[in-house]
């Protein structure tokens, strides 16, 4: 078992659906984005295309992050999740200085978003992390433990995410990848990254 | 709140520019992290060069720096009473094994300084503790000179550091903040012995620290990518060109070459040797402070785009 997902970048509408959710679900504090959209202008005038690069972590097999740890707090779930423990975790940051794709963030300080203080939502959600930490995407681990999808892939409106075990050849994210040749970022780092991409 | 405020702020700048400046390792309470490398720098040169031309106080200076540099990493961490957990991962990780080391160096650099320093004290400096210290204050020392420059290499997210001559470089800042720390110590004592060697040992190092310097710029500008020669641009023409050139180039080169030609030629006062010695060491720390600060995330919408 390899969790992985496929990002079709043909399906892609660019909605923030999938940073959204994620901030919903995981109740992530100002400054740290589990998922984002970047958009790029591809060809000049009049042949123009905006492209949309969801990112997140990448979970890779063999992931810079987890061996730039120095206590151990960056670690590999059996079934392929790179996670943090945040009580192993001293807040050295090597690990966001060994990540290629930029998607480890500190949560440094408590923090709200709004000027009159904590929502609810937010004292129940984002209090709930400890501060001085690292974070970073888990693929929402509880929800697949249960059985669900990650937010991003649930909430997002074309289905432009699938996720699903990589090391399943009948899967729909092994077929894909295949079918499509679908491609990772960055595979010069030879991290070996979990989430592929589809060329639009 | 207004402080959270503009870094988050500034954040939403950074996280949509194609080149992202990296924040987090000299900004801030990160400036403590280049200060503790800095110091942990200096002293393992310090003890080198103070074994190599026999001075107590170089060893006792370069301790002290050691347990500062130390002090100043926990000052670092965010949260540093869980220090204790940063030695579990010495097979990968290269701040683990620089914690390790440091560890190393201050229990054996005590084992080895109280009977040098207090004959008449708990044991001898020809005793198996004394002895033991010795060579743990060795190993120490190895591990505190190589390391730093391999956590900057392994930094695979930033592509400027991630040069194998930055190990080079970083032994290199070590030894010349050793010779830097012993014409302190030296001066301090009123101690003119060997100056002349100690000098050709700084002229030394210097031309060797700045080829290697002039070398990853170079390297990280002809055949670095985007965000590697972005960094190049930040350290000459950008936001930390002014550290580069009145920190490293004039306050690290100019002046301390300036005072050493005049030690070649002539008598060099106590004053000019320890100025010498603070101006070399302030050199390195830009040195460091400049590059880290240079330093830029490797993009990703390029290698979508050039698929």
């Amino acid at each position: 078992m390899r969790y992985g997902m496929v990002i079709d970048l043909k399906r892609c509408i660019g909605c923030y659906g999938c940073q959204l959710s994620c901030k919903a679900e995981n109740g992530t504090p100002p400054g740290v984005f589990f998922a984002r959209v970047l958009k790029q202008e591809e060809g000049t005038y009049p042949t123009v295309n905006m492209l949309f690069l969801p990112v997140l972590c990448n979970h890779c097999e063999d992931p810079a992050c987890v061996d730039a740890c120095p206590t151990g707090a960056s670690f590999i779930w059996e079934d392929g999740i790179v996670d943090i423990d945040p009580d192993k975790c001293v807040g050295c940051r090597s690990c966001m200085m060994a990540c290629p794709y930029g998607n480890r963030y500190i949560n440094d300080k408590p923090q709200h978003y709004y000027a009159q203080g904590q929502t609810a939502f937010e004292r129940l959600r984002t209090g709930r992390h400890q501060t001085e930490v690292v974070m970073k995407c888990n693929f929402c681990r509880d929800r697949v433990k249960a059985g669900e999808d990650p937010a991003c892939v649930a909430n997002c409106p074309t289905s432009a995410r699938i996720f699903g075990d990589l090391e399943d050849s009948s899967s729909i994210v092994s077929r894909l990848i295949k079918e499509r040749a679908g491609f990772t970022l960055h595979p010069e780092m030879a991290t070996r990254p979990c989430v592929y991409y589809l060329p639009t | 709140m207004s402080d959270s405020r503009a870094k988050y702020q500034q954040m939403l700048i950074d996280l949509r520019s194609d080149l992202r400046p990296q924040r987090d390792w000299g900004e801030g309470r990160g400036v403590l992290l280049v200060v503790g490398h800095f110091f942990v720098g200096v002293a393992a040169g310090g003890w080198l060069m103070s074994l190599i031309f026999a001075s107590h106080n170089g060893l006792l200076l370069s301790y002290l720096l050691a347990a500062l540099g130390g002090v100043v990493h926990l000052g670092f961490l965010g949260h540093p009473g869980r220090y204790w957990r940063m030695m579990r991962r010495v097979k990968t990780s290269w701040v683990s094994r620089g914690f390790a080391g440091i560890t190393l160096f201050l229990v054996g650099g005590f084992l080895y300084l109280v009977p040098l320093l207090a004959p008449t004290g708990l044991w001898r400096i020809d005793s198996v503790p004394a002895m033991l210290g010795y060579g743990m204050a060795a190993v120490g020392m190895v591990v505190m000179i190589g390391y730093m420059g391999f956590v900057y290499t392994a930094s695979r997210a930033i592509p400027f550091w991630n040069s194998p001559l930055h190990p080079a470089l970083y032994v290199g800042y070590a030894l010349r903040g050793g010779v830097a720390a012993l014409l302190v110590t030296r001066a301090l004592e009123g101690n003119l012995d060997q100056v002349n060697q100690l000098l050709a040992l700084w002229i030394g190092v210097t031309v060797a620290v700045t080829l290697f310097f002039l070398l990853e710029i170079y390297g990280a500008q002809t055949s670095g990518n985007a965000a590697a020669r972005r960094s190049v641009h930040e350290l000459l023409a950008g936001r930390v060109s002014a550290y580069f050139y009145g920190g490293i180039l004039l306050l690290g080169i100019a002046l301390p070459a300036f005072l050493v030609w005049n030690g070649m030629t002539g008598p060099l006062s106590l004053g000019a040797m320890a100025l010498l010695g603070v101006a070399s060491a302030a050199g390195d720390f830009f040195m460091k402070y400049s590059t880290i600060r240079a330093g830029v995330h490797l993009p990703l919408l390029t290698r979508v785009g050039a698929r």
